[in-house]
């Protein structure tokens, strides 16, 4: 963006989504970047939410909100709505379970049926310190991530190797996306924004809210 | 599956997901099936591929309409009351998280022919052209009266007992015309027929008194708000909540089949050969056929359209209610309108639903009045559905049925069967006195 029109203060607010098969370790990642917390103990996804994180890019701040999948796809019951206005998305497999990596193809029929195509998405190897009962090669997931154009890292949550630097890498692959994008939306964005209300005393998140219909546009 | 659950839920209506939601935050271990491969069961939103293969066999929509995955086409339409029983559910549970809401544009009532903005207060009423002008200070007098009335405050009553008088006897008392009693007991208290006017009138101010205080609100056209993507939302933000709390969901489950003892007590459901153990049933209808009994059946139209309902002012998303006086029936006809404001249509498209309780077998004639308002329209799809309600004793079978969906234009009459089923299940009662005035018109810039 050129320097005039660089606005002070302006925030941005992206819905970021983690899918993949279950016990790829998707919780531990987001619990890893958001609080530095590992549990041990993979019980299907409880109490977990969303967890908004906080980053500066180009003097913007910019809040990132990461969807976990609260269980759901254990029995491929993911809603459409979890996956409703996200502009960024991890694809996780486990490195040393191959049905995982084999499952990636439909994660992403998924996601490309739900969201929009512009949405920015990295194709993640968990567990990567379990490199003695490794069954994915670092080549077979590189591979995958090319020929779909994805980003690729492997990482580990439990030793938190690359957790910070894949969500990091995503996230500003959003703003980037939407930088390009936000010049073309002010209309649309003004549509959606008629008649808007809020049912709950949080009105600051519901004007940040709005900006995650950025990548509407190209509807 | 093959494992224990306190309750097994069947079929992911909203009144199932609102139910397995509730239930999960108590800490009951729930399991949810459904065997369709989406959400919302008979209240599902469907894409434009999903609405051709249901109602046209075939999966090929047409091209002009634009991309399937921008309709989010409601199966029951219906709008939310601001101050109504579905936003206290959704501030109850915290579910308002995961949705997005706008007001409604407008609602109208169907008068001689014409369609009216729909008054609701007494400076509103001076205003409308439904009546005349020694009627509107009778409706006005009127108003104030419903406004002003506080069920613990008897100076309120002005010597009415709500409890004995008849909803007839309190506005004989005031005096007003045929017509302003047709718009005031269908269009803003919502009733579909006229028995209301024979049973007590507090039921009856307790609704217009709703209807004002949704109005206020928002401060919009109308009483009323929508989801963003339309209804399907909703009994999918509910299942988060399941979810998140330990429910299990499994989707594409055939069959369903639930299981019972030497007692005739419900044990289990099978599916796929593997059966999962529980305490109590909830279902739909649909997924216990033999203790249900039909009490009606809906008649309806889906239609995608070019523009907005005429006359509407050019509202992106509204309701019109006609009397069933001015159509010479038994039940008020409703019509349902919202759009790509909504992100529930392609650009530039509507979607307008002509619903009623069924007086014939013939949908095409019968919804005809209603389809008449709407003008050109690019594509109609007719159906008919019934409704069904338990007669199943469920202290004895540990089954607990919901009511079909009505073909209202509002959710009152659906959280109210979720409230009585969730007291019959839980044998808690559910306390849905949240506090309203957090809920604001977003301030956009």
């Amino acid at each position: 963006m050129s320097g005039s029109e660089d606005e002070g203060g302006e925030e941005y607010l992206f819905k970021i989504v983690i899918i993949g098969d279950s016990a790829v370790g998707k919780s531990n990642l987001l619990s890893r970047y958001a609080r530095n917390e590992f549990n041990m103990h993979s019980k299907a996804t409880i109490g977990v939410e969303f967890q908004t994180q906080c980053l500066e890019i180009d003097s913007k701040e910019v809040k990132a909100q990461i969807w976990d999948t609260a269980g759901q796809e254990r029995f491929r019951a993911v809603t459409s709505a979890y996956y409703r206005g996200a502009v960024g998305a991890l694809i996780v497999y486990d490195i040393s379970r191959r049905t995982t990596f084999d499952s990636v193809g439909r994660w992403l029929d998924e996601l490309k049926t739900h969201c929009d195509t512009t949405v920015a998405m990295m194709l993640v190897g968990n567990k990567c310190d379990l490199e003695n009962i490794r069954a994915v090669s670092i080549d077979e997931g590189k591979s995958l991530a090319e020929a779909e154009g994805l980003f690729f890292m492997e990482t580990s949550a439990l030793d938190s190797t690359n957790v910070k630097m894949a969500f990091e890498m995503v996230i500003r692959e959003i703003y980037n996306n939407v930088s390009r994008k936000v010049l073309n939306s002010e209309t649309y964005k003004a549509e959606l924004s008629v008649n808007r209300v809020s049912l709950v005393n949080n009105g600051a998140a519901t004007s940040k809210q709005n900006q995650t219909y950025f990548s509407c546009c190209s509807r | 599956m093959d494992e224990e659950y306190d309750v097994i839920v069947l079929g992911t209506g909203l009144k199932e997901c609102i139910l397995s939601g509730l239930l999960s935050v108590d800490g009951l271990k729930v399991l949810h099936m459904d065997r369709n491969d989406y959400y919302g069961g008979a209240s599902t939103s469907l894409n434009l591929t999903q609405l051709w293969k249901r109602f046209r066999g075939d999966d090929t929509p047409a091209e002009n309409l634009g991309s399937s995955r921008e309709y989010n086409v409601d199966m029951i339409p219906k709008f939310m009351m601001a101050n109504g029983a579905l936003v206290r559910v959704l501030i109850h549970t915290n579910v308002t998280k995961y949705l997005n809401f706008k007001a409604v544009d407008g609602s109208f009532v169907y008068n001689k022919g014409k369609i009216y903005k729909v008054p609701a207060t007494d400076v509103e009423a001076l205003k409308s052209p439904l009546m005349g002008l020694f009627e509107k200070r009778r409706a006005r007098k009127f108003f104030i009266y419903v406004q002003d009335y506080e069920t613990n405050d008897p100076k309120s009553h002005e010597g009415l007992d709500l409890n004995q008088v008849t909803a007839r006897q309190l506005i004989s008392k005031y005096g007003l015309e045929d017509d302003t009693v047709d718009f005031i007991g269908h269009a803003l208290a919502l009733h579909r027929d006229d028995n209301y006017l024979d049973e007590p009138a507090k039921d009856f101010v307790d609704r217009v008194k709703i209807y004002a205080e949704s109005l206020a609100r928002f401060q919009g056209g109308s009483p009323y708000i929508y989801p963003l993507y339309g209804l399907g939302e909703l009994p999918q933000a509910f299942a988060r909540l399941s979810a998140v709390y330990g429910g299990t969901y499994m989707l594409n489950k055939p069959e369903c089949k639930v299981e019972f003892d030497e007692n005739g007590k419900a044990i289990g459901v099978t599916s796929e050969g593997e059966t999962a153990k529980c305490k109590k049933i909830v279902c739909d209808p649909s997924y216990l056929s033999d203790k249900v009994q039909k009490v009606g059946k809906v008649a309806r139209a889906i239609c995608i359209m070019s523009h907005p309902i005429p006359d509407t002012k050019d509202s992106h998303s509204a309701q019109v209610i006609l009397p069933q006086k001015q159509l010479g029936r038994k039940s008020d006809m409703y019509l349902f309108c919202c759009s790509y404001a909504h992100n529930v249509a392609a650009k530039g498209k509507y979607i307008a639903f002509v619903t009623t309780e069924a007086e014939t077998d013939n949908p095409e004639v019968e919804l005809k009045p209603g389809i008449d308002l709407l003008g050109p329209v690019d594509e109609i799809f007719y159906d008919t559905y019934d409704r069904f309600e338990p007669c199943n004793d469920h202290e004895a079978d540990g089954c607990f049925i919901s009511t079909s969906y009505d073909a209202t234009t509002h959710f009152e009459t659906t959280v109210k069967d979720v409230v009585e089923l969730y007291s019959k299940i839980t044998g808690k009662v559910l306390d849905l006195s949240v506090d309203l005035s957090a809920a604001s018109a977003a301030t956009e810039e």
